[in-house]
């Protein structure tokens, strides 16, 4: 399966890229899905649909979804709420679902959920395409950069805790199986790495994590850059493609977005558009190895399948 | 006879345990302590220290009982941690 992901500020034209993309792989015969992962969605506003969180079928060999990332995340802490108060009996006395309020505030817990949208629909079989419409670049990049990150802690934390098992293990070993009180309950400590549910679920995520890192940096996965010309966007560019690349994910284009294209320019957008040109020719030197498109202002925004093919075809290609 | 040979198995079983806890007084010690730094690193967002990234928390928190008990038990002594040591030397 191949992967597209579309960066770039709020506003610039990220979801008319990533559908456009999508209406011309659909076309050219790819079983396609496009997600929406940014949570201020417009993917219905460019294919002219009303689409939410069902995958709805838009054209031939093309679905399009809307994630809502809060339900997400309510959903899956309240799944996990369900599973503690099983779990942890004496936490039903106190006050669980208070913790679970400030658990879905917590730090990176949107990256998180964002990143598990993006493992589900990876692994969707029946399409030979997905091309995700992400979030204003500096979470994408968190989000991107998460498994390799996720990926460091729980490798040291299966080491920490192959350690605990070893020494439980030798402890065992004179004494016979370790029991523990807690919360007036017996439980026996294994010692053994399949019989610890920790260690289970930490190789399970690592396994998880280590699948989606390598998949984001595959060259099954495309990653472009939707900007414009200016002089800031270039500085912006640059540091995305960096950064990206410290956790070893290329980016594959570039697409300047809004390009003013006009004969006989009047003196008030003439200095925007020698701005232009020096970005354009500033890219093509300082970022070799990558394309750089541009797709002109156009008239009206292209909005359903037959608009946003002819910008596929006419731009993106 | 049989009594007798009953309070005495009962009398070696104990003297055994004790042995054997008393060889496994100091690596148990060292279980504690590994199982507290792991509670520690695991549960650290609650005190402030770095902690892994959510992800990782929220798919260990379900198996987690044993370490937040770890950890309540660790912080209800932490006034008494220099007795603590001295015990664990068998310094009275």
């Amino acid at each position: 399966m191949k992967t597209y992901f579309f960066l770039g500020k709020g506003g610039v034209g990220k979801t008319t890229a990533s559908a456009a993309w999508s209406v011309g792989l659909a076309r050219s015969g790819m079983k396609t899905l496009v997600a929406s992962i940014d949570p201020a969605h417009n993917l219905g506003d460019a294919f002219a649909a009303d689409l939410g969180d069902r995958i709805t079928h838009v054209a031939d060999n093309l679905d399009a979804v809307e994630v809502n990332i809060d339900d997400m995340i309510r959903a899956y802490l309240d799944e996990l709420s369900v599973k503690m108060k099983h779990t942890y009996s004496y936490m039903s006395a106190m006050n669980i679902d208070g913790y679970f309020d400030i658990l879905k505030d917590s730090p990176g817990i949107e990256e998180y959920a964002t990143m598990e949208a993006i493992k589900k629909f990876v692994a969707l079989a029946q399409y030979d395409a997905v091309v995700f419409d992400t979030p204003p670049t500096g979470m994408t990049i968190r989000v991107l950069a998460m498994p390799r990150v996720s990926l460091l802690w729980t490798e040291q934390l299966v080491k920490m805790r192959k350690r605990i098992l070893a020494t439980r293990g030798m402890v065992e070993n004179v004494q016979g199986r370790l029991e523990a009180q807690v919360d007036g309950e017996t439980v026996v400590l294994s010692s053994d790495e399949k019989e610890d549910p920790i260690m289970q679920e930490l190789v399970a995520y690592r396994e998880e994590l280590k699948t989606l890192k390598d998949m984001f940096s595959s060259d099954q996965s495309y990653v472009s850059i939707v900007t414009m010309a200016e002089d800031l966007a270039l500085l912006e560019t640059k540091r995305i493609i960096e950064s990206l690349g410290k956790f070893r994910i290329r980016v594959h284009a570039i697409y300047l977005n809004k390009f003013f294209a006009m004969a006989n320019p009047p003196d008030e957008i003439k200095g925007k558009m020698e701005e232009q040109e020096r970005v354009v020719a500033r890219m093509k030197a300082e970022i070799p190895g990558i394309a750089v498109k541009d797709i002109p202002l156009l008239r009206n925004s292209p909005r359903g399948i037959e608009a946003l093919f002819t910008v596929y075809s006419k731009y993106l290609v | 006879m049989g009594r007798l040979l009953d309070s005495l198995k009962r009398g070696f079983r104990s003297f055994d345990k004790g042995m054997r806890e008393d060889a496994t007084s100091l690596i148990r010690k060292q279980l504690d302590e590994e199982e507290s730094v792991f509670a520690l690193l695991t549960m650290g967002a609650f005190s402030g220290l770095p902690s892994p990234p959510t992800g990782v928390l929220l798919r260990i928190l379900p198996h987690m009982s044993r370490e937040i008990s770890v950890m309540n038990k660790r912080s209800a002594g932490l006034d008494d941690v220099f007795s603590q040591t001295l015990g664990t030397f068998d310094i009275d």
